[in-house]
Parts: C-alpha cells; structure tokens; sequence
C-alpha cells in the first residue's frame, strides 16, 4: 500500500497526471468493494440469517463476499449477534488483528444498543460501538436477508467513494 | 480452541491438553452468551417473557415458547382450544425439521462437505416461507403464546405444507445418497465419541443423545403432552453411541416428525385458536416445572409464581446442551482434535442453551 | 404410577423425612430437610419402584426471605416425575453435592454456587464459568443485588 500512495504525488507533478490518478482510485476502490471478504463470526440468532444469507436463496457469493475464518484473510467483520462482557475483549482482538482496510457492520438490534436485553441483564454489552468503530448499522432482531444485503450494498457504497488518500 | 472458532457453534472454548495430536484432556470454557435471561424474565409479566424465551434457543424458537406456555398453563390451570394444539404440533414438528436442517447443514460444513449445506438450507427455506406466511417472522416467532396461538394460518398454508411434505421424502433420499455410504464420511462418523449408555443416563443427556446410545426414551411419548398421544410415529433407537448412529437417528427423526406433520394437518380441526386470557394475567400461587422434546433433548422450564403477581418470581431454563457439553470432555479423550470436532458437531450442541 | 400413588408411596417410605407440598398441579413437590438429602438420593435411585435414574433439573430460587433449591428427577424406566425442594436462611447457605449419584448434577451445582453464592459441600470444582472472569460484583441473581450499569425496565 505504501508504494502506491507515493505514485500518485509523482504523477500529478505531470501534465494530465491527475486523470491518472483520480482512475487510480476508481479502479482500486471498485476492486475493493466488488470483493469484500468477511469474517465468520456469529454469536446468537443474527448468526443463523448470516448463515441464511450465504446459503443458496439469497447468496452472498455474487457480491463477491466468501467468508473466511481468520481474521488475517478477511477485510469485514459482520458482528451478528449479541456481544457480552466476556466476549468483548476478543472482539477487540479480532477487530486488531485484521489488516487496513477493515470495515465492521453492526447486524442486529443487540450489537446496536443491547436490543431486547437492554434492560435487567448484568452481562450484554450494549452496543459494540464504544468497542470498535461502525460502518453500517443493520436493524432488526434478526434482520431479514434482504436487509442484510442493502447494508452490504450499502458499504460497497462507501468503500467506492474512498480516496487513496483516506488509507492511512 | 476458540471462542471464535468456525466449527464451534456459537462461542465455546476449550482448553486442551495434547499430546501430538491426541487429545489428553478438553476443558469446555463457556459462559460468552450468558445474556442473564432468567434475570430478565424476572421483571417482565408472563406474556412479556415469550420473545425473551425466544432467543434462549433460537433454532427451535417455537419448543421454548411452548414449553413456557405449557408452564403457564399447568400452573394457571388453562386449556387451549383443540385447533390451537393441532397448529401448536404442526409448528413445533415442522421446526424440529428446521432445527435438523441446520444441524446437517453445519455438521457437514464442519466434517469438510459443502454440498449438504446448501441442500439443507434449501429446504429450510421452504419451511420458513410456511412460518413467515404465518406469523411473520423467519427465525424468532412470538406465535404460540398463553392460551392458544396468536393468529390463524392462512388458507393458503395446507396445500403449502402439503407441497413441501410431498417433495420432502425424496430430499432426504438425496442427503442419505450422498452421505450414507460416503467412506470419508464413514471413517470420520464411525467409533468416534462413543457414549455409554449408562453415562450418558447419569450426565442427564436426553434427546436424539440419549436415543443413539440405546435408550428408548422419548417424552412425546413416554410422558406426552399436548395431543402426541393421537398421533402414529416411531422413535428410531441407536446402538453403539456413536457419531453415525446419531446422524442416523436425526435423518431418521426428520421422517417421523414429517409423519406427524401429515396426520396433522388431516385432522384439524376448526375452531377458536386462542383461550381468552386476562391482560392482567396473574397466575395463582405454585411452582412447576415442565418438560418437552425439543431437537435436541429435553427443555424443561421452571416456573415459580408468587400468586398475586403479573410477573413470575424465578423462571429457570433448562436446555439439553447443557448436559451434553458437560459429558463431552469424557468422551473426546483419546482421540484427536478432528474427532472433537466432529463429537461436537454431532452432539448438536448450541451455545445459547448453555449460557443463556 | 400416577399423582395420587406416588404422593402415597413416598409419603409412606419417607414419612418422616418428606413433607408434601399442596400445589394441586401436575406433579407432586414435596420439602425435605437438607441434612437428608444425601440418604434420600440414595435411597430413590436404589429403590425398584422408584429407580429415579435421571436428574432433570437443579434450580435455585431466592424468595426474598429464603433460599431454596428445587430439585427436579424422574425415571426413565417406570413413568415417574416429581420435585423436592430444600430450604435455608441466607446466611451461610450451604448443601451437600449430589454429583455422586447423578453426574449431571455438576454444572447445575456450579451455577447455583456462581449466580446465588450457595455454598456446595464436596463439588471439587466451584469456579466461575458462566460470568467473566474478572468480575468482582457480587452473586448477580440475588433479589438485593445492584450494579451501576444495571438498567431496570421501566414500569409502564
């Protein structure tokens, strides 16, 4: 990645060399989101529509999303399902672990705000936003495959628009 | 090994002791969706806990509810309409499908075979479309609730499930055509995570566990509720204990709960679907405890009311996966991480039954 | 067997240990002395009437002047299912483990010693297994119990 953030400083001391490199970054970004590749890492119920999502009527495969189960490999961390006191910390360590760029969509009502446990429950964490940094929030509990693929459409959305100069 | 682990189902962590890769010792680390439902279910009046209960198991969301209903309604002394126990047993068999459908789908994703994955979630669609034309909702339903269920089916759903149960035979025929005779399938099943009969009565294992290590025990029909006592179906027994002879018994178990669905949808009757229960429904003052077949194993709920109060004083949840986590450190023994694996796929176990 | 005769049976084999509680529900709960526990363990799952060879469920309930345990077994082989229940002060709450007839009853224990802080005698393995390992607030399932970042719902 390094090497290819230079490029475009020198090629815009050129005449014409910022067409360069605004094509630069439409390619690269189109690249990257026509090939997101998520981590498996499903906790409760969001887990079982994930996995519905991925099966054979509504496939993620045509996206261009597989999953993987390292988090080295993988570009997107789908957290379905809700996030307890216990299991924080490895989300933490999983989200540390993958390599930039790195997305995260929030899938669920529990991972948004605690969803139905909010209330009475001593052990949910509520919301993994003040754990790791959100993209896209998804709601419902569980939310139907349809919605989990406009969310994924929409961070294909976002990853589209991203500069080179937004990669640190 | 885990939490975060693809063949884990769900968050389980062991602490293994090896030697090569034979596996000396396996400590189950659990306690990563203890989501504190029973503390929950302590403030929220009893028709309130019914979505709670949902998320205990959500693969069979319609046995929890049902088994807190059943609860419910012994304690309160409540009997729901006949058509509302027909639907109650065509939704709790057809998800028991669903739950099998899941289970073979990951067993197989776990063992290396893709295939049966995508066949398996096939089906369960079908099954779904028949729950969401319902209800509503695809995975946690809120339908079966004190006194009945929530609304009607369709007219459309009977020639629906019936289209669903004819073509269903021979999917499964398909499954047993690639699985069956597999011979990695085989070598990877057979001998593997073998349970004695007489550990798995005294670890409290029950369900398709308990059913594969010979014991004939069912409490549909051993100590039947609802209307089971009307309906003609086997209950397939295992002989060795191990993890073919459970794979076996719920591709077995898929057939009879079809057979029920079948004989239930040509009996039922027309009717009023739900017993009219107060808003302020306060059950009197008791304690019960209550138990159903669920896919896997036995769920019992516990329920104790103080008498004048709209909420319950203690409700405790029992899941059969509990047990069967429980005794799976004394089976894995010897034997190496991939056969762990495969004990633990076919033990179907799911964590949120568990933890809670 | 039914309600009637097990009530019967075991009232006449344990009259002086077993105390019957009227519910008038499904199945029969009856309230035994913690010091008899073991013995009456023992004694259902030897007994060929009885041969109580599954432990169903082991729950803990804190009524807010009381603890109790509710023990909940049943046979397999004849059709039996009943409950007893042992009662105690909050203080020094204490019960023997009953792992030693069913082995299941392990991990219920644990969890009644982690989420009530009743005391198990002999269970060879009270460590925390369902709440983090960090945790420092106390037995969660109390009635008294309070956290700060304890949300209650609200009553509408």
């Amino acid at each position: 990645m390094g090497l290819i953030k230079e490029v475009p400083i020198y090629l815009e001391k050129f005449p014409g060399g910022g067409i360069l490199t605004t094509s630069l970054d439409y390619v690269l970004s189109q690249s990257r989101a026509s090939s997101i590749w998520y981590l498996l890492f499903g906790t409760a119920c969001c887990a079982i529509e994930l996995m519905a999502t991925g099966a054979s009527r509504y496939d993620f495969d045509r996206l261009g999303m597989i999953f993987r189960a390292s988090p080295r490999q993988s570009d997107l961390i789908i957290a379905a399902g809700t996030i307890t006191k216990k299991m924080a910390p490895r989300l933490r360590l999983l989200y540390d672990q993958m390599a930039e760029p790195r997305y995260v969509i929030a899938m669920g009502g529990c991972t948004i705000k605690g969803g139905p446990f909010y209330y009475d429950s001593y052990s949910v964490e509520k919301g993994i936003d003040h754990i790791i940094p959100v993209d896209v929030y998804i709601p419902g509990c569980p939310p139907r495959p349809e919605s989990l693929l406009e969310g994924c459409l929409t961070l294909q959305k976002k990853v589209k628009k991203q500069k080179l100069a937004d990669c640190s | 090994m885990g939490p975060h682990h693809p063949s884990t189902h769900g968050v389980c962590r062991f602490l293994l002791t090896m030697d090569g890769e034979v596996v000396v010792k396996a400590v189950p680390y659990i306690g990563y969706l203890h989501r504190a439902l029973e503390k929950i279910c302590e403030n929220r009046t009893y028709p309130q806990c019914l979505p709670i209960l949902d998320r205990f198991e959500y693969c069979t969301s319609m046995s929890c509810e049902y088994a807190f209903c059943l609860a419910t309604e012994k304690l309160a002394g409540i009997q729901a309409p006949e058509r509302a126990e027909y639907l109650r047993v065509i939704m709790l068999e057809l998800n028991r499908i669903a739950s099998h459908l899941i289970w073979f789908g990951t067993t197989s994703l776990d063992l290396g075979a893709i295939t049966p994955f995508l066949y398996g979630f096939r089906e369960r669609e079908d099954i779904l479309d028949l729950f969401e034309m319902t209800c509503g909702q695809r995975l946690t339903y809120n339908y079966i609730r004190i006194g009945g269920v929530s609304r009607d089916v369709p007219p459309e759903f009977i020639p629906k499930a019936k289209e669903f149960l004819d073509k269903f035979p021979a999917k499964i025929e398909d499954y047993v055509k690639l699985l069956n005779e597999n011979p990695i399938w085989m070598i990877r099943n057979q001998n593997v995570g073998i349970l004695p009969r007489e550990m798995a009565l005294s670890y409290g294992d029950s369900g398709p566990v308990l059913r594969a290590s010979g014991i004939k025990f069912d409490i549909r029909k051993d100590d039947p509720y609802s209307i089971y006592d009307r309906f003609d179906f086997n209950i397939p027994t295992g002989k060795v204990g191990d993890c073919y002879d459970r794979y076996l018994l719920r591709i077995e178990e898929m057939r009879q709960s079809s057979r029920i669905v079948r004989q239930a949808l040509e009996q039922l009757p027309s009717g009023e679907i739900k017993t009219k229960v107060s808003a302020n429904f306060k059950p009197p003052k008791g304690e019960v405890y209550s138990r159903i077949e669920n896919s896997r194993g036995e769920m019992g709920i516990y329920i104790q009311s103080p008498g004048d109060s709209k909420k319950p004083l203690r409700v405790k949840m029992r899941g059969g996966s509990y047990n069967h986590l429980q005794v799976m450190p004394e089976i894995v023994k010897g034997g190496k991480i991939a056969d762990l694996v495969a004990v633990m796929a076919s033990m179907d176990i799911i964590m949120p039954e568990v933890d809670r | 067997m039914d309600r009637t005769e097990l009530t019967k049976y075991l009232l006449d084999r344990f009259s002086d240990k077993l105390q019957l509680l009227d519910t008038g529900k499904a199945e029969p709960v009856f309230i035994l002395k913690a010091e008899n526990l073991l013995e009456f363990c023992r004694t259902i799952k030897a007994d060929d009437t009885l041969a109580i060879d599954f432990l169903c469920n082991i729950a803990a309930v804190d009524t807010g002047d009381l603890f109790e345990i509710v023990y909940s077994v049943a046979s397999t082989k004849n059709r039996i299912r009943f409950d007893f229940k042992i009662t105690m002060p909050y203080e020094n709450a204490e019960i023997d483990s009953i792992q030693e007839f069913w082995a299941g009853a392990n991990w219920h224990e644990r969890e009644v010693w982690e989420l009530f802080g009743i005391n198990i005698r002999n269970h060879g393995n009270l460590t925390r297994f369902l709440l983090p390992d960090d945790w420092n607030q106390g037995f969660p399932m109390r009635k008294n119990w309070d956290a700060p970042d304890f949300v209650r719902m609200p009553e509408l």
